[in-house]
């Protein structure tokens, strides 16, 4: 019996444990496996096979029960995911469902989640954009959160390792404030996003519009033909998992990837309650384990634990793991901990229409969602009456006019008409929002998710400066359009809740000093050395652009500090 | 949702299409399976000829051939909520009472013709906002119009003969010359 225990501990300990498979815990377990250490991947959710998993992925839209509608009855039991623009019948499979995981609001927050092998990033807009020192000096420079542990220069070589990787669309724009990367060609700009480009430069002083940059291989290298994928074939369907491995997701890249190192062991249905915390060795140990089917608690031991559960769940464990030393969450002298969550505010837009390039249409379907606008406000110099600023999309498009109009053969003809619209243009803000501590998340104390596990209470909110911004938006882009020449603008403002943005930030920041943040500048917890959290729970600042791959420059960097620290012994 | 199921509601739509016409009018019970609506058999065959009135068997398919009929109750039954389900059902009593007020015949008992000349009314009707008369029969209209246009665009028929569906473009022209694109 001894022996059986012995063994069983044996089969349970690892050189690293990498909480979460998706964008950043995928690239935790590669780079840990590249390395040749024994790892364990932990996955909530259940596992999602590239291919084989992906059942909808060649359906046409009349092989859907409800030709992509989902059913009343699923939409009224899911407000909360059904708000997600993704969560259609070709890709519900892959959100999680309202009663699944509930939490508490203490404010209207719509936390949209993908429990499975790859989790979000089977899902994501895949839009990657590289931060900049006016990103990373932000807080210094205007006063808020705290400093940055790190500059442009400690991630930008990250930056080239996981794009070469995961294969980047873009150009080289020679744009200060969004920095080049190691790019494949770019998916082009068509006429009027063209148009509205030169006209923005000729006119504006350091602002541009640039064909979005995005994880789509528009022309695999070998490297991408070594993780089994090919070239970007355009359908635009991303969502349902792409056949062809045309975007960078865990799923297709990372996690077969580390898999197939040999060293790697992905366990699914495998929540995270906490992590062990030995006193007397003054680090972390292991992590206690809930098996989703069985309900069993389970322990597993590693020398180094990466924490990429996603933001929120990063700090619900983190939270959760309490002890004699950490009775506040491990890690959390501070105080810190669970507070300062920040998000990105996309609820301004603006649409009208262009009369002009008419001799042109497009052919086949953009990858790239079409034109970005890197953040112009309060770059150089603070010029408004709000911090930080917005990035935001351009995008203009024709459609062929057919119409429904009356009945029979008239119908029949009014359906295939192929007269063209006229052009329309459309763009969306991405603001950056400030953290505070007064936006926070927290345990309850007595509700209990289905696996015995405290839920979470997530109070975030917008602020007076988030309302600035977004005026500011409207105003600004209103007046590039009008003096473009466009035509019956119309912008609009929402009221959505923080959270469906899905790019919830923070709670476990990086910084200098261990009395006001998490983190230390290798992402490793101040107090507990040995605990990397690498995922959006990391974010001292949210800056504008689309955060994934600033998570998996983080990651790959974390990963080799850790390695180092191994090899010296430290941990 | 798998394919295999998806593949199979599929077959189901266009198998029962094929076996409808020989099993109307029995016993006053529906041939198509429904969860939520409460309808008769002469509701559901009102409904057949509505769809097919709307989308006739031309030089093309029409909505019976097509299974569309099928598809709209579907649709009704499983993605609209109970109040539009409601309105539906009214709307659709409205509409035989009408049809049967101006024809002096049921809506079932009528020709292609009358029913053409009787449902492009409606279709006029159903564009003016301002049109106040018979509001649920407009909704009760509108639904079926609008699931009847949206599963036939959705078909396979429509996305490959009618137009080219293109499940892989495996192409993005940025500049495309409208010329070209008339003829295509």
């Amino acid at each position: 019996m001894a022996n059986l225990n012995i063994d069983s501990v044996k089969d349970r300990t690892f050189d690293a444990i990498v909480i979460g498979s998706g964008m950043s815990g995928g690239w935790a377990a590669k780079e840990f496996t590249d390395k040749g250490l024994k790892t364990l991947v932990l996955e909530r959710g259940r596992d999602v096979k590239h291919l084989k998993d992906y059942p909808t992925t060649n359906l046409y839209p009349w092989e859907f029960p409800h030709h992509g509608v989902l059913p009343d009855d699923v939409q009224k039991a899911n407000p909360i995911v059904n708000r997600c623009y993704a969560f259609g019948e070709d890709a519900a499979h892959f959100f999680v469902k309202d009663a699944e995981h509930p939490y508490v609001q203490e404010k209207p927050f719509d936390w949209i989640r993908g429990y499975q092998t790859g989790g979000k990033s089977l899902l994501w807009a895949r839009q990657t954009q590289r931060w900049s020192d006016f990103d990373f000096e932000g807080p210094a420079r205007d006063g808020f959160a705290v400093d940055w542990p790190i500059r442009y220069a400690d991630i930008a070589p990250w930056y080239s390792y996981v794009e070469k990787f995961a294969g980047i669309s873009g150009n080289r724009d020679g744009i200060p404030e969004l920095p080049d990367g190691e790019f494949l060609p770019a998916f082009p700009l068509n006429a009027v996003e063209t148009f509205f480009s030169n006209h923005v430069k000729k006119t504006y002083k350091n602002r541009h519009v640039i064909s979005a940059r995005c994880a789509h291989l528009s022309k695999p290298n070998q490297i991408h033909l070594d993780q089994g994928r090919g070239q970007c074939q355009e359908r635009t369907l991303c969502q349902r998992g792409c056949p062809f491995g045309g975007y960078f997701s865990a799923n297709s890249s990372t996690i077969p990837w580390a898999l197939k190192s040999g060293h790697c062991t992905l366990r699914p249905y495998s929540v995270v309650e906490s992590i062990i915390y030995d006193e007397k060795k003054g680090k972390a140990t292991g992590v206690r384990v809930i098996d989703a089917n069985t309900k069993e608690a389970i322990e597993y031991y590693a020398d180094v634990i990466f924490v990429n559960a996603a933001a929120l769940n990063s700090n619900l464990i983190l939270l959760n793991s309490t002890s004699g030393r950490f009775p506040n969450g491990l890690g959390n002298d501070s105080g810190t901990l669970g507070k300062y969550v920040a998000f990105h505010n996309y609820s301004a837009h603006i649409n009208a229409e262009y009369d002009g390039a008419k001799e042109w249409t497009t052919d086949g379907r953009n990858p790239a969602g079409g034109g970005y606008m890197p953040r112009f406000r309060n770059v150089y110099k603070q010029e408004t009456n709000f911090l930080r600023g917005y990035a935001a999309g351009f995008s203009a498009y024709r459609w062929q006019q057919n119409s429904s109009d009356g009945i029979g053969q008239d119908l029949k003809n009014n359906l295939v008409k192929k007269d063209l619209s006229g052009w329309h243009v459309g763009s969306h803000m991405m603001g950056e929002t400030i953290p505070k501590e007064t936006n926070y998340v927290a345990l309850d104390k007595s509700l209990k998710d289905p696996f015995g596990i405290p839920q979470l209470r997530i109070s975030v909110d917008y602020d007076d400066n988030d309302e600035k911004m977004k005026k500011d938006y409207v105003e600004q882009m209103t007046e590039m359009f009008t003096s473009a020449g466009f035509t019956n603008i119309q912008a609009s403002t929402d009221h959505r809740a923080p959270g469906l943005d899905i790019h919830e930030m923070g709670g476990v920041r990086m910084g200098n000093d261990p009395k006001t943040s998490m983190l230390d500048k290798w992402h490793r917890l101040h107090a507990c050395k040995n605990v990397y959290v690498t995922d959006g729970a990391s974010m001292t600042s949210t800056s504008c652009q689309n955060p994934s791959l600033t998570y998996m420059a983080f990651t790959a960097r974390a990963v080799d500090h850790a390695i180092g620290e191994m090899k010296k012994g430290n941990v | 949702m798998n394919r295999r199921v998806a593949i199979r509601n599929m077959a189901l739509i266009l198998g029962s299409a094929a076996v409808l016409p020989s099993c109307l009018n029995d016993k006053g019970k529906p041939v198509v399976q429904l969860k939520h609506l409460k309808i008769d058999a002469d509701q559901e065959t009102l409904v057949n000829n509505l769809t097919e009135t709307i989308l006739p068997k031309t030089d093309t398919p029409g909505a019976g051939e097509l299974g569309i009929n099928l598809f709209v109750f579907k649709m009704i039954d499983d993605c609209y909520d109970k109040e539009h389900q409601q309105d539906f059902i009214a709307g659709l009593g409205d509409f035989a009472a009408e049809a049967k007020k101006q024809l002096g015949k049921s809506f079932n008992e009528c020709t292609a013709k009358e029913r053409t000349t009787f449902v492009s009314a409606i279709d006029k009707n159903s564009k003016d906002e301002k049109y106040k008369d018979n509001t649920k029969l407009i909704a009760f209209y509108r639904m079926v119009k609008d699931q009847t246009v949206f599963g036939y665009t959705t078909s396979k028929y429509f996305m490959t003969k009618q137009i080219v569906y293109e499940l892989v473009p495996g192409r993005y022209n940025a500049y495309f010359p409208v010329k070209k694109h008339a003829a295509v």
